[in-house]
Order: C-alpha cells, then sequence, then structure tokens
C-alpha cells in the first residue's frame, strides 16, 4: 500500500474494532482481535467485556501491547474473573457471547474457514496449519462472528478444502440448525484488506458491503474465486483516522509489532 | 440413541471400571512426601507409548522443564494432547518423541506442518475446548461428554466424536470420548511436598488434566508447608491424593512465564521461532537447551544464566492475584 499512510494491517484492525460495540461480551482470539479489543475500548466501547479462551474475564490489558503472552499479566490485568477453558466454553454454549473475532486461512462463499489444512486429500495434505484451536467453538457458539483475513484470491474460494468451523454450510435455508448448530449464530461479518463483508439474509452468500474508500469494487471481486452478493450500495469504508492511529501507534503498539510499518514512517 | 456419524479419527476408549479400579490401587491416600528430581519422575511415570498432556500453555505456566526432560529421556512413540500448544508438539516432535497428536492446536512452525504432511506424526482433528472437554469427561470418569461444538465440520469427520439423535431433545449433538491420559504435566506456583498445589490466574484445564490423568507429575516454582495450605484452602487448586510426584523446578515455565514470579524470555522464544522451520537449526536448538545439559538446574545454569533469570524477575511487576 506505498503512499497510503497506513498499513494493512491498521486498515483491519480499525475496521475490526468498530464492529465492536460498548457493553458486549466479545471473545477475543490471538494477535489482532486482542489490538482491535484494546483499540475499542479506549475509543467508543469502555464496558465491553473481553473474555478469553484460557478463562480470563473482563480484563483491561496493560498498554504498550505485548505479543505472545495472551494469558499473561499484563493481558489479563484487572480482569473481573479467572476461570479456565471449560468454564468460558460453556458460556459461549450457554449464549452469553455477544461476539466472536476470528482469523483464517481460508473463506468460502457461506463463510465456512479452513485453518487446517490445503489439498484435495486430508490424509495426504498439501499444506499443514494448526487446525481449529478455539475457532471451531466460537464459529458454533458466539451470537455473531467477524472473521479476519487477508484479501487474497486463493483465500476467497468457492469451497474450502477443509471445513475447520462451520459458516452456513450449502447455504440452504436452516442448514446450520439441522446440523444441531446453536440458533441464530454464524458468519457475521468479514474483515479484509481492502473490503467488508456480510452474508445475504436468504441466499446465505457473502456480500460485498463496502470497499476501501479509493479501492474499486472490480479491484475487489477480481481477488475472489467466486462472485460474491453485492450490496444494492456498496460503502466507501473510510480509513484509519488519525485518532484510531495515535492510539494504535502510541498507545498500543509503539514497537509496530503488529500493526506494521508504513512506507513513510 | 441412533448414531448418526462418526468421525474416523484415531482414538482409544478406556473402561471407566478398570480406571476406577486403578484409582483405587495406585493413587496413594497417604500424604506423602513425593518430592523427586525431575529425572526420576519421567523415569518411572513416562513410558515409550504413553497418551502424555499437559497445562496450560508455552508462554504461560506451561512444564517446560518436564517436556525437556521427556526429550533428554528419548522417549519415543508418545501421543500427545494438545489443547493449547504452541512450542511442546513441535519439541517434542523434533526430538523424535511422538507417534501422534490429538490437534486442538497442532503448534507453531512449519517442521511441525511438514511431520504431518510427510505422514511421520498421525494426526486426530479435535479443538481446544473440545479436547479440554474429554479430559473434563475423563476427570468425571464418564465415557463421553455432550457438546454443540464440531457439528457439520470436517473437523469432526476426521476427529473421534460421533454425532447422535438427542433422546431428550430429538437433536443431533456431539459426543466426544473420555481421556484419561497416561501421564499428566502441570506446572504450578506452589504446592506442598506431598502435591496439594496452587495456580494463580486463569489457566486451561489444571485440574481436570491432574485429576483425568492415571499419573501426574506436578513441578513448582515453590514448596510450601501443609500448614500453609491448610490456611487458604480456597486457594488450593490440585489437591495431593491425584498427584504422584513433585518436581521443584524454579523457572520451570522457561523460556515462558510464571505470572506474578517472572516474564516470558521473548528472546528465547525468537530463538525458537527461527529453528521451528528447519531441521538443522531445531537439532541445534535441542542440543543447546536439552541434550548438553543434563538437568533443569544445569539449564538454568549454563544456558539462561543469573542476569537473565534476574532480569525476567524483575519484569514481572504485575502482582496482583498471583500470591
Amino acid at each position: 500500500m506505498t503512499g497510503r499512510d497506513f498499513t494493512e494491517s491498521e486498515f483491519m484492525i480499525c475496521q475490526c474494532a468498530r464492529l465492536m460495540e460498548d457493553g458486549k461480551i466479545v471473545f477475543i482470539g490471538y494477535g489482532m482481535p486482542q489490538i482491535a479489543a484494546i483499540l475499542a475500548q479506549r475509543l467508543h466501547a469502555p464496558r465491553m467485556v473481553q473474555v478469553y479462551e484460557f478463562g480470563a474475564i473482563g480484563s483491561l490489558p496493560e498498554t504498550p501491547f505485548v505479543r505472545f503472552t495472551m494469558g499473561g499479566p499484563r493481558n489479563c490485568y484487572k480482569s473481573l474473573a479467572w476461570t479456565n477453558m471449560n468454564t468460558i466454553f460453556a458460556q459461549a454454549q450457554l449464549g452469553m457471547v455477544d461476539l466472536g473475532v476470528l482469523g483464517a486461512t481460508q473463506i468460502d462463499q457461506f463463510g465456512n474457514i479452513n485453518s487446517t489444512m490445503l489439498g484435495a486429500d486430508y490424509t495426504h495434505p498439501k499444506k499443514r496449519f494448526p487446525g481449529s484451536g478455539g475457532a471451531n467453538e466460537v464459529l458454533t457458539q458466539c451470537w455473531r462472528t467477524v472473521v479476519v483475513i487477508m484479501h487474497e484470491r486463493r483465500r476467497f474460494v468457492t469451497k474450502v478444502d477443509f471445513v475447520t468451523s462451520p459458516g452456513y454450510l450449502d447455504g440452504t435455508p436452516g442448514a446450520r440448525e439441522r446440523a444441531g448448530l446453536p440458533r441464530g449464530t454464524g458468519p457475521w461479518r468479514v474483515v479484509t484488506s481492502k473490503a467488508l463483508y456480510g452474508f445475504d439474509e436468504q441466499s446465505k452468500r457473502m456480500s460485498l458491503l463496502g470497499v476501501l474508500r479509493g479501492v474499486s469494487v472490480a479491484e475487489v471481486l477480481k481477488e475472489m474465486e467466486f462472485a460474491p452478493h453485492v450490496a444494492e450500495k456498496v460503502e466507501a469504508l473510510e480509513p484509519p483516522t488519525p485518532e484510531e492511529l495515535a492510539v494504535l501507534r502510541n498507545e498500543i503498539d509503539p514497537a509496530r509489532a503488529v500493526i506494521g510499518k508504513t512506507a513513510r514512517s | 440413541m441412533e448414531v448418526l456419524q462418526e468421525g474416523v479419527g484415531e482414538f482409544t476408549v478406556g473402561d471407566p471400571d478398570e480406571l476406577r479400579a486403578f484409582m483405587r490401587t495406585e493413587k496413594r491416600r497417604e500424604m506423602v512426601d513425593k518430592v523427586m528430581p525431575e529425572a526420576e519422575a519421567v523415569r518411572r511415570f513416562v513410558k515409550d507409548g504413553d497418551y502424555v498432556s499437559f497445562d496450560f500453555s508455552s508462554f504461560t505456566r506451561g512444564p517446560a522443564s518436564l517436556i525437556r526432560e521427556i526429550i533428554r529421556q528419548r522417549r519415543r512413540n508418545l501421543w500427545f494432547a494438545a489443547k493449547f500448544t504452541l512450542m511442546e508438539s513441535t519439541l517434542l516432535a523434533a526430538g523424535g518423541c511422538l507417534r501422534g497428536i490429538d490437534v486442538g492446536f497442532l503448534g507453531l512452525g512449519s517442521l511441525i506442518g511438514k511431520a504431518v504432511e510427510e505422514g511421520r506424526i498421525k494426526v486426530t482433528e479435535w479443538t481446544n475446548g473440545t479436547l479440554t472437554l474429554r479430559h473434563l469427561a475423563g476427570a468425571m470418569g464418564v465415557p463421553f461428554l455432550p457438546t454443540r461444538n464440531l457439528l457439520a465440520t470436517d473437523t469432526l469427520t476426521y476427529s473421534g466424536a460421533k454425532v447422535v439423535e438427542d433422546p431428550f431433545t430429538r437433536r443431533p449433538i456431539a459426543l466426544v470420548p473420555a481421556v484419561n491420559p497416561d501421564v499428566g504435566l502441570v506446572h504450578v506456583h506452589q504446592c506442598d511436598v506431598s502435591g496439594n498445589a496452587r495456580c494463580f490466574g486463569p489457566g486451561v484445564s489444571p485440574l481436570e488434566t491432574a485429576m483425568a490423568s492415571k499419573r501426574t507429575i506436578i513441578s513448582t516454582e515453590e514448596i510450601i508447608t501443609t500448614d500453609d495450605i491448610r490456611k487458604e484452602p480456597s486457594k488450593t487448586t490440585i489437591p495431593y491424593y491425584v498427584v504422584d510426584a513433585v518436581v521443584y523446578a524454579p523457572f520451570g515455565c522457561l523460556p515462558g512465564g510464571a505470572q506474578g514470579v517472572y516474564e516470558m524470555d521473548t528472546e528465547h522464544f525468537l530463538e525458537y521461532m527461527a529453528g521451528s522451520g528447519d531441521e538443522q537449526k531445531m537439532a541445534a536448538y535441542l542440543d543447546k537447551y536439552i541434550y548438553s545439559v543434563a538437568s533443569h538446574e544445569e539449564f538454568l545454569e549454563k544456558r539462561v544464566g543469573i542476569a537473565k533469570l534476574m532480569d525476567l524477575k524483575r519484569q514481572a511487576t504485575i502482582k496482583e492475584g498471583y500470591h
């Protein structure tokens, strides 16, 4: 993104943060979602409650953010409760977790995600990745799930090589409920380095809602293996604001370990 | 109960009455001194072919010194529960210790991925949550527990879960089999000599892992008196009678941290990451930090050093809640 004064990561983090509402209980995954959550809490969602799969509830992470030690004292600072994994996933299953945020290797037109392997044959994977982690629980149980992914054609595929975590499955009405998945759940938004997607109410297909200001719809569609549903009015997504960038760069990640560096900085 | 779908992943399921009989005869009821060197604990309680589980993570309160000892003693054909794993599975694989992995999260670095791609290590798919739920089932002495996770995914297809029609609601539900590891490894902040143990801060499943495991090895930052334990019983995470060995291992989580005691050694972790995609570099890493030192004590003395230990301890300025 030469010529821009923000990084792709910063744009993805800001989009993600803007989707986090005040007063909600939000499941936070490793890396970008952690940064987005701190940003949201600083700017518009001070009463948002972060929960982590290893059992921390309501932490107010210390900044600057430290990489790696998600379960350590700086990130779990001033929590309301320290529990454990079975407790947190039970609470998600109970319906207490409003929003989850996840990364993925591949996503398909119905929002099924793959973080396990590439290739046609599971027993002989072309490339093996870490697998579900807690992603399957998040996409199964949270009321809404945001998937964060780089906008690359190889990642936006018609059908994922392996369904690690369930989206709207084959897109038929009621597919999730028929399979026994909790009613009214599923992927809600897909945040990328260029665009924002939702899912069409009827067809359950991924639906282009917005593109980064200055990027064309055609440019985004070119970077996808399938043709998504396109909203009647595609919104122009604001780049990171000076306020967002100041908090990210000065308070949260001054070492730029996660947000990255721009050509100018 | 009608079985609607069955995963094809490899797993074993035990007999709950045999488990009870084991717990009755093999777990000591006397509060005896179980402190022993790590070499002895691993020699006595970790056998080739065992199923091994641990708590909590590579970065925070993980039993890193015990994992290193298993590699040092060159155990073979282990099956490992990777429920919140970043480094352990890769280190064990690089040390030639593993036959298979139950995958919650496989691990960091391309070496472990390559081992799976080439079929050198078998995997069964689970998720962090369902693998941890299997430990809860194991800890409860029931053969399985139900969950609404896993449904309608390839993860389920390659797991050992079964989907049944729930006899109460008539909806599909997944059942995951109990796991009773041969050995559980848990690092704790404090314990007494018989194994009454305290973990501070959040965690994955210290109690479930200790209860479910046939043999539980505790490594600890600090040994305290039983009197101290009795003064504040609400702080006890694990009762002594599920514990088989206590290993005194200050700084035992390194390169990870122990909350409130010392911070993670990021420099060391980056050295591991640099080697985690390259077999020669990983072999050199294992040689430097495991094979060329005889014990955890020698690791601290010769490979970490007083200056680094003091620095990591100094960095642990947040103490609230960790005592």
